[in-house]
């Protein structure tokens, strides 16, 4: 009953003055549609960055890499088990490639419930020979189901069909730059030397755009098949395995965990990408700073709003407090003032900055580098619209407080007498 | 007889911006029913000396009892709810609050004391209205009424609860002899009718001679 008068009087107070009520309002909601804005297309951005390469990349890979055995001669004599023994000049030792009993490996992949999904891959270093001069590549050859349902690879095929891989016999898709390099098109045949000397003809079947441009001037894919083909080495020849995780965020525990059981490397894709989390994460950190900023701006102005209401009502806060309404009571009613101000600018906000979102999600957005985009990018994450309440509430609630305070110390004796 | 007010020993000082006594040693009682004028020229202490006797200033010397009750100098909750349940205002100027209603106004601090359910004290104050004849104004806005009419609002606001006691700061000093002699009367009614206890503060003398006791102030203290 108490509060129900109070948050009464609040309203009454409100609308005597609710063209100054509206300012204050109008303020804080112009402050939470910037912040939505400002976050929803800013972490659309990071999504659309980050997924250059985080979505392509595997979450695990498992491969064998070049570097020297771990177990040098010297470590095995008893005599010298305790000491800590320096060897100079140690060369990489000559084991292959490869992955050893890549098929059971594979196997095991499949059980383990963690997994979403894995491909093998083999990487083959070549120079396609163009007339007289010979430029270097690296076709991958994969899978291109599992690449295309893992790691989103048909999106990145812009002519042809990442299918035909499987289909066309020695087909092969080039990067962009590449194909514009050659001067080749669909259906045309393109000559490669391996680093052995061997040579091999193969079909164009599409281009390919990752939209890292250094990628596209490089890169090719062809079907497992056909690189093994390349390389003359037997059906089970892969030199990794790219696992995708069903939580990325086990990646590590999970990289460690398989370089134990399968006596390979592992590398997970925190450790192989950080600097795109850093990015991403201080770019959204700019974001709730800038948001933030508008926010308190707007609190600024109910304060000084809620300031003038209050020298302007001396008065009824005087008579109220002297017909039995204690300080608390007139706190109260000016930080009812000031949430339902929050609340009701917040709400609007809220809805504005979902529409401007949705109208800069309908902005054609068109660059060479990124064919799947159409439209600027925006994240509709329900995060930011909860942040976004959230926030306004306890800005308005601070912006309240002082003032309220005030008011509840106003000595009705000194207004009254004063008359 | 039973005493509602009752002050000992009552001293205040001004320290700003020196300290100067203005209440000296003040101390005497007010009965059931009584209609008390208190009196004395400009400065004299005897608007001090109702705010003290309010509640509403704490900062004194000696004890206060209301009701037999000995008021507290530092709770500001408790204070106040003896304020709205024990003692009506009613002031020189009328602070109604323009944002409500006449009926509103006068609901106010029973809505605040919640003692009866909001259709009750709608009905009850427009009795008191009526008691005062203006309960043709009950759903005008507070500032769409007269001077006079707004004085009796804020003495309708000050029944609203059955004070024990109506204390008056200058109530009459703002309205012209017509109306002043209405709100006279008023008091009058009360005292007599339902035995209300009054305390007015006035320099009026015709208004303090026809009250049923004079207190009269000089210089601090009661002569």
């Amino acid at each position: 009953m108490s509060t129900k008068l109070l948050l009464n009087i609040a309203k009454s107070l409100l609308l005597a003055r609710w063209k100054q009520t509206l300012v204050a309002a109008v303020g804080v909601t112009f402050s939470i549609t910037m912040f939505i804005t400002l976050l929803s297309f800013m972490s659309g951005l990071n999504d659309l960055l980050d997924g250059l390469i985080l979505n392509r990349t595997a979450h695990v890979r498992i491969y064998n890499d070049i570097k020297p055995n771990a177990n040098q001669p010297i470590n095995g004599n008893a005599q010298f088990k305790d000491a800590h023994n320096f060897i100079g000049s140690i060369k990489a030792d000559a084991s292959r490639q490869a992955i050893y009993n890549s098929g059971a490996i594979m196997e095991s992949l499949k059980k383990d419930n963690r997994v979403l999904g894995l491909s093998p891959k083999l990487t083959a270093q070549v120079f396609f020979n163009d007339g007289t001069i010979d430029i270097t590549g690296s076709i991958f050859g994969i899978n291109p189901t599992e690449e295309s349902k893992l790691y989103h690879f048909d999106e990145y095929v812009t002519t042809g069909n990442s299918a035909d891989l499987d289909k066309v016999n020695n087909g092969i898709i080039l990067g962009k730059g590449l194909a514009d390099k050659l001067l080749v098109g669909i259906g045309d045949a393109v000559q490669v030397t391996t680093s052995k000397g061997d040579r091999f003809q193969l079909k164009m079947v599409g281009t390919f755009q990752s939209g890292i441009k250094e990628f596209d001037n490089i890169q090719c894919y062809a079907s497992l098949n056909t690189v093994q083909k390349i390389l003359s080495v037997p059906k089970d020849y892969i030199t990794s395995i790219q696992v995708k995780l069903k939580d990325i965020t086990l990646a590590p525990a999970v990289a460690k965990e398989y370089e134990q059981l399968f006596q390979t490397d592992a590398e997970d894709i925190q450790t192989a990408n950080s600097q795109f989390e850093t990015g991403s994460s201080i770019r959204t950190l700019i974001s709730y700073a800038v948001g933030i900023t508008l926010l308190i701006v707007a609190g600024f102005g109910i304060y000084n709003i809620l300031n003038m209401m209050i020298f302007e009502k001396m008065d009824s806060i005087a008579i109220l407090k002297a017909t039995g309404f204690s300080g608390n009571d007139v706190k109260k009613i000016f930080i009812y003032i000031a949430i339902s101000i929050g609340i009701f600018g917040g709400m609007l906000g809220l809805l504005f900055g979902f529409g401007l979102s949705a109208t800069i999600d309908q902005i054609p957005f068109n660059t060479a580098s990124l064919p799947t985009v159409k439209t600027y990018p925006i994240n509709y994450n329900p995060r930011f619209y909860m942040i976004g309440i959230v926030f306004s509430l306890i800005t308005t609630y601070l912006a309240g407080w002082f003032p309220a305070r005030k008011a509840s110390k106003i000595d009705p004796v000194v207004i009254i007498r004063g008359k | 007889m039973n005493k509602i007010l009752e002050a000992t020993h009552i001293n205040k000082y001004f320290h700003d911006p020196v300290r100067i006594q203005v209440l000296s040693d003040l101390s005497f009682s007010i009965n059931k029913g009584e209609f008390v004028s208190l009196t004395g020229k400009s400065g004299c202490g005897k608007s001090t000396l109702l705010y003290v006797l309010s509640t509403m200033d704490t900062d004194y010397e000696g004890s206060l009892f209301i009701d037999g009750e000995a008021m507290p100098k530092k709770n500001e909750p408790f204070l106040a709810k003896i304020r709205n349940e024990k003692i009506g205002f009613v002031f020189q100027f009328h602070y109604l609050l323009n944002e409500f209603n006449v009926l509103e106004n006068v609901m106010l601090p029973g809505l605040k004391l919640n003692k009866y359910s909001k259709e009750e004290l709608e009905h009850r104050a427009m009795e008191k209205l009526k008691i005062l004849g203006i309960d043709q104004l009950a759903l005008k806005q507070a500032n769409h009424i007269s001077g006079g009419e707004k004085q009796r609002v804020a003495i309708a606001r000050a029944l609203i609860n059955d004070p024990h006691i109506i204390m008056g700061d200058e109530p009459t000093g703002n309205l012209d002899k017509k109306n002043s002699d209405l709100v006279f009367d008023i008091f009058n009614k009360l005292s007599d009718e339902f035995n209300q206890t009054l305390l007015i503060v006035t320099h009026d003398p015709s208004f303090a001679e026809r009250t049923h006791r004079i207190i009269h102030m000089e210089d601090g203290v009661i002569k």
